[in-house]
């Protein structure tokens, strides 16, 4: 089994909130989103509507380590981007799903 | 619905206040969203990822607190917090006291009963030291830590007792 990389730990320790955590991150990879449209293109993307509180609870765990930043913004609604630390994390934790799919997908074709 | 804000703690409000209630007035009101909120809330309180403006990382712990008292040579108590203590001291012990009798008039010597009695020996230097502890958290989580510390050692006494009206040696009575 391959080490775990360390941009890939970086989304390591987020318990009930690592999905929403990877989720969040793959949302703001096409760009700064503020909190209502980043629910509106999760819930696109993977048919799973976060609720305000898992939502909140994500994002400042992932912005206290850095991974996401706000922007400056004139109404209430704060826009959020990847740092380069949290794009390197969600490369490599993007990275070691698809390995861990293609090893699975490879041994149901040879099942 | 915004008043759900209010149950989370005031740094986290001062941060993210504006916009999770920007979030929340789009949302159709829910039970699943209303546990959804509550449930963030505790998790706010309880895993805190923001500090408040007047405090620098590491502060907003009880074991830094803590070791700060020790290191000055115990907690620094004002005449205020002493009366807030020594009165709830006292009042605690009078309505564990009482609590108990009615609850004997009751039911006896059940150990529900009799885990109320053990429970209460700890009671009152429980409720003194997490009040000193906790003085500068809010009433909710001052009343969260103090219920669920509490309701802890009741269970475990109620086991305790449980296991002892249970428990037969072979051989004696």
């Amino acid at each position: 089994m391959t080490q775990k990389t360390k941009d890939d730990a970086e989304l390591d320790d987020f318990g009930r909130f690592s999905e929403p955590a990877l989720l969040i991150l793959v949302s703001l990879a096409d760009g700064p989103k503020h909190g209502y449209s980043m629910t509106e293109d999760i819930e696109i993307i993977a048919s799973v509507r976060l609720g305000p509180g898992t939502l909140y609870g994500a994002l400042a765990r992932l912005e206290a380590r850095g991974l996401i930043e706000p922007l400056k913004s004139e109404d209430r609604r704060n826009p959020y981007r990847l740092t380069p630390l949290g794009e390197r994390a969600l490369r490599a934790r993007l990275d070691s799903m698809m390995a861990v799919a293609r090893a699975g997908q490879r041994r149901l074709a040879s099942a | 619905m915004t008043w759900l804000l209010r149950l989370y703690p005031a740094p986290w409000r001062e941060r993210y206040g504006e916009e999770f209630a920007a979030v929340l007035v789009r949302q159709r009101l829910t039970p699943g969203l209303v546990v959804d909120v509550v449930a963030g809330a505790i998790d706010a309180r309880l895993h805190p990822q923001i500090q408040s403006s007047n405090q620098t990382k590491g502060e907003d712990t009880m074991t830094f607190e803590m070791l700060q008292r020790c290191a000055a040579g115990g907690p620094k108590l004002s005449p205020s917090d002493r009366r807030i203590a020594y009165w709830l001291s006292i009042g605690s012990s009078l309505a564990i006291a009482i609590l108990y009798i009615v609850l004997t008039k009751l039911y006896r010597e059940a150990p529900a009963v009799q885990a109320v009695l053990w429970t209460s020996a700890f009671f009152p230097n429980f409720i003194y030291q997490q009040m000193v502890y906790l003085k500068k958290r809010s009433w909710l989580t001052q009343g969260l830590v103090l219920g669920a510390g509490l309701s802890a050692m009741y269970l475990f006494m109620v086991g305790i007792c449980l296991l002892g009206t249970h428990l037969h040696f072979p051989g004696r009575l």
